[in-house]
């Protein structure tokens, strides 16, 4: 089934963009004029429009799933996460971190340094460490860009390309047609998931970002043996188990590539206690 | 009759004491007395067998196979799937709504992150507005590391693609 699906949605996606191919044909033409090709022009994504292009994708989650009514709550995950992400290659983006309000088990990046996880799995975790190893995870794929690559990408879809181009290319003053496009783009990425080496490549940077920010980095496996023992049937977990792989091959492939490496950093500090008492009764 | 109700007492009783999540070791693994590589092997538990794990304690997890008990790697364990009693998280403290033991959730509302939900989905810019106010500065985030527990920075490489 999962085959059949990026199949449909280029049917679904083609039948759709009928009327907005007049006006894409004329930006590709603007492009040629300016002796840029899409792929230079989709490559040189600048860090400004990439976090336009992450806070409309964000808007979307927030939309979606407002945020969790506690600003307590949401400051705590915001100081944690910042303190991971200072640990990444790129330490000063403007990161937001966030609660939302869904009992749904997820955690969501967004370009540009949006990271939102659900109330479902905040409230599965237990201590610091495991969070830590979320958000890491999250920061990775922000940190790598691979949300935009996805976009760029459009996963086999050749209007995909399109979508991140045209967007730049109507800097100011945007159609309506070319945010629908976007937007029907990242939904498509929010339901479809990224490639999976990416979420392999994100857990392995995951591990080691929690290791760096001085967290026992044995919470994001520990994280996917839970969602391990959960039922995979549960409608709570049906997004994330359709756009990851599976907690069982991400654990085989986490342990493939740590060996004894992350051994030396096993007895960093889980804050348990902390987590506890930051999430208790929120 | 006096049976099954002595069973029941069983059933009921343990329930909730401890969580018992259990699973497998996908390879055959040394035993230890203590989660230590240098601690005392206190047996090897054959690849498949299955255990309950009762703790995790850095990179290892404690096992009782019925047989053996001790500690092994943690990723040299998986988790058996479906076990509704996965209680040792803190799900319980945010009073989320829940229906039965499989965990399905009651939505009233139309918003969520449901596949359907997310294709009906607008943006939300004032919600956005909110988000950003909690941003944690640099300052802030490492006032935060500087708490209890203290978190200190660790220099370690990406693990490499294996």
């Amino acid at each position: 089934m999962r085959r059949m699906l990026p199949l449909t949605i280029a049917l679904a996606l083609a039948a759709a963009s009928g009327a907005a191919s007049a006006q894409f044909n004329l930006n590709l033409n603007r492009v040629f004029d300016t002796g840029k090709n899409i792929l230079d022009a989709t490559k040189d994504v600048n860090e400004k429009q990439e976090a336009e292009i992450g806070r409309d994708y964000a808007a979307l989650l927030v939309g979606a799933a407002p945020l969790l009514a506690n600003a307590e709550v949401q400051r705590y995950v915001n100081r944690v996460g910042r303190w991971v992400a200072l640990h990444t290659e790129r330490p000063d983006l403007n990161w937001q971190f966030g609660v939302l309000d869904s009992d749904n088990i997820n955690a969501f990046a967004t370009p540009g340094g949006y990271v939102l996880i659900t109330k479902g799995l905040l409230a599965r975790l237990r201590n610091e460490a495991e969070l830590a190893g979320v958000l890491a995870h999250e920061t990775a794929h922000v940190v790598k860009k691979h949300h935009l690559n996805a976009m760029k990408k459009g996963k086999g879809i050749e209007a995909g390309a399109n979508v991140v181009s045209m967007y730049l290319e109507q800097q100011g003053q945007r159609s309506a047609a070319a945010k629908e496009k976007l937007l029907g783009g990242m939904k498509e990425i929010m339901l479809r998931g990224l490639d999976k080496d990416d979420e392999f490549e994100a857990d392995r940077m995951g591990v080691v970002i929690a290791a760096r920010a001085g967290y026992d980095p044995f919470g994001l496996p520990s994280v996917l043996q839970m969602l391990q023992s959960l039922n995979p049937k549960d409608s709570e977990l049906a997004l994330m188990f359709a756009t990851h792989p599976d907690p069982g091959s991400r654990l085989d492939a986490l342990d493939k590539a740590a060996g004894s490496r992350l051994d030396r950093f096993a007895s960093q500090p889980q804050a348990a206690e902390r987590y506890a008492s930051a999430i208790q009764g929120k | 009759m006096r049976v099954l109700l002595a069973a029941l007492v069983l059933v009921l009783g343990a329930g909730p004491a401890i969580a018992q999540e259990t699973g497998f070791a996908v390879r055959q693994t040394d035993v230890k007395k203590e989660p230590y590589s240098d601690a005392e092997t206190v047996g090897t538990l054959a690849e498949k067998s299955q255990v309950k794990v009762l703790a995790r304690q850095g990179g290892w997890a404690q096992i009782d196979s019925g047989t053996l008990a001790g500690w092994v790697r943690m990723l040299s364990i998986r988790m058996n799937s479906g076990q509704s009693g996965f209680a040792s998280g803190l799900k319980s403290l945010f009073s989320v709504a829940r229906t039965g033991s499989s965990g399905t959730t009651v939505t009233t509302g139309v918003r969520g992150l449901d596949k359907e939900q997310i294709q009906n989905a607008k943006p939300n810019p004032e919600e956005l507005k909110k988000l950003a106010g909690f941003a944690a500065s640099r300052g802030e985030a490492e006032k935060f590391a500087a708490g209890n527990p203290q978190l200190n920075n660790q220099k370690i490489d990406y693990l490499p693609q294996p």
